[in-house]
């Protein structure tokens, strides 16, 4: 910032400097047949809608529970029936064992046949007594609550098979 | 004027981050909007750029060395981007960027965000004839009010240089303007 000794005003830093160049610029405009205004604008309020979009947009993303995810519960669930089925035929089999099969035959089985089993088929095979939906929620990796219920109500057709304790969302 | 230093320092700094981006985007947004929109034209396009501008700001200002003032360095990713977005634009559309320039132009007169009358209209017209650095240079210097040297450090142009470019652009639209 500049002094002035005499009198104690003061200039913002560069003033004199672009003086000359501020002074051209404006007797430029003076004399010009270009118009002053160049005629833009931007709809009300647009600044503050900026900022929120701006946000929103660099928040980290979550990843959001995709479809096929049901998929792999039912072929993991599946496996494990075939593997029981398999280890207790096995005394019965004399010419094939679980052993035998390779697991890109295991996996092709299971990319090439439908297996429509239900809620209920799938919870007889397999155990969830020491894992309940709160110990998914509450895990370190945890998902969103509203996620969780928003997912399962997009996609499980009946939310009562579920068989969840609602108390525990109240 | 926000101390760029310490800014800097704090984007970078993971706990003050999102406080001072918030200042970030608070203190440049309206500067950057202006000098996309004179580029883009459409207030749309203005929009989606400016956008854009901030989110490549924050998630490059770890690469970002101070060798410019942060206040260049944004308006040098603004005017990237703003170009690149034109440039898909028109490769989209299958036409030039001459031929895009006019519809765009064209566009304006339907455009409920540009007040312009005849004479602005004309005067964008006059516009998409320039080459693109002297359109750059005459709107950050006509319509922004930026000092030479600004604009010197965002377009890595020499003073000299910017000068006679503004000059040809000046004389180039007041001959257009005056032209019936």
């Amino acid at each position: 910032m500049k002094k002035n000794h005499k009198n104690k005003f003061k200039t913002p830093e560069g003033y004199f400097d672009s003086f000359n160049e501020r002074l051209l610029d404006k007797i430029v405009k003076e004399e010009s047949v270009i118009p002053p205004d160049d005629g833009f604008s931007a709809p009300d309020g647009y600044f503050e809608y900026v900022h929120d979009e701006v946000y929103k947009k660099i928040q980290p993303k979550v990843i959001q529970l995709k479809n096929y995810r049901k998929y792999y519960f039912a072929a993991a669930s599946i496996a494990a029936i075939v593997i029981l089925t398999l280890f207790f035929n096995q005394n019965n089999s004399q010419s094939f064992g679980f052993d035998d099969l390779a697991n890109a035959e295991i996996d092709a089985y299971f990319e090439s046949n439908d297996l429509n089993f239900s809620t209920y088929e799938l919870a007889e095979v397999v155990t969830f007594e020491n894992l309940s939906i709160m110990n998914i929620a509450e895990s370190e990796n945890s998902i969103d609550e509203d996620i969780l219920l928003e997912y399962l109500d997009e996609n499980v057709d009946e939310i009562e098979d579920l068989n969840l304790n609602y108390d525990e969302f109240e | 004027m926000i101390a760029e230093e310490a800014l800097v320092n704090e984007l970078k700094n993971k706990e003050t981050q999102t406080k001072a981006f918030e200042v970030l985007v608070n203190t440049y947004k309206e500067r950057l909007y202006w000098h996309i929109r004179r580029i883009v034209l459409n207030h749309d396009d203005a929009d989606d750029v400016l956008q854009n501008t901030f989110i490549k700001v924050y998630k490059s200002i770890e690469g970002f060395k101070g060798q410019s003032k942060l206040y260049s360095w944004m308006y040098r990713i603004a005017t990237n981007e703003s170009l690149t977005f034109l440039k898909q634009k028109s490769r989209k559309l299958g036409v030039t960027s001459a031929e895009m320039q006019e519809q765009l132009v064209e566009n304006l007169q339907a455009d409920v965000y540009f007040e312009g009358e005849e004479i602005q209209l004309k005067l964008q017209k006059a516009l998409a004839t320039l080459p693109e650095k002297q359109k750059l240079v005459f709107n950050m210097k006509y319509y922004q009010e930026m000092k030479y040297e600004e604009i010197s450090d965002i377009l890595e142009t020499s003073v000299g240089g910017l000068k006679a470019s503004y000059h040809l652009a000046v004389k180039k639209i007041e001959t257009y303007l005056r032209a019936d």
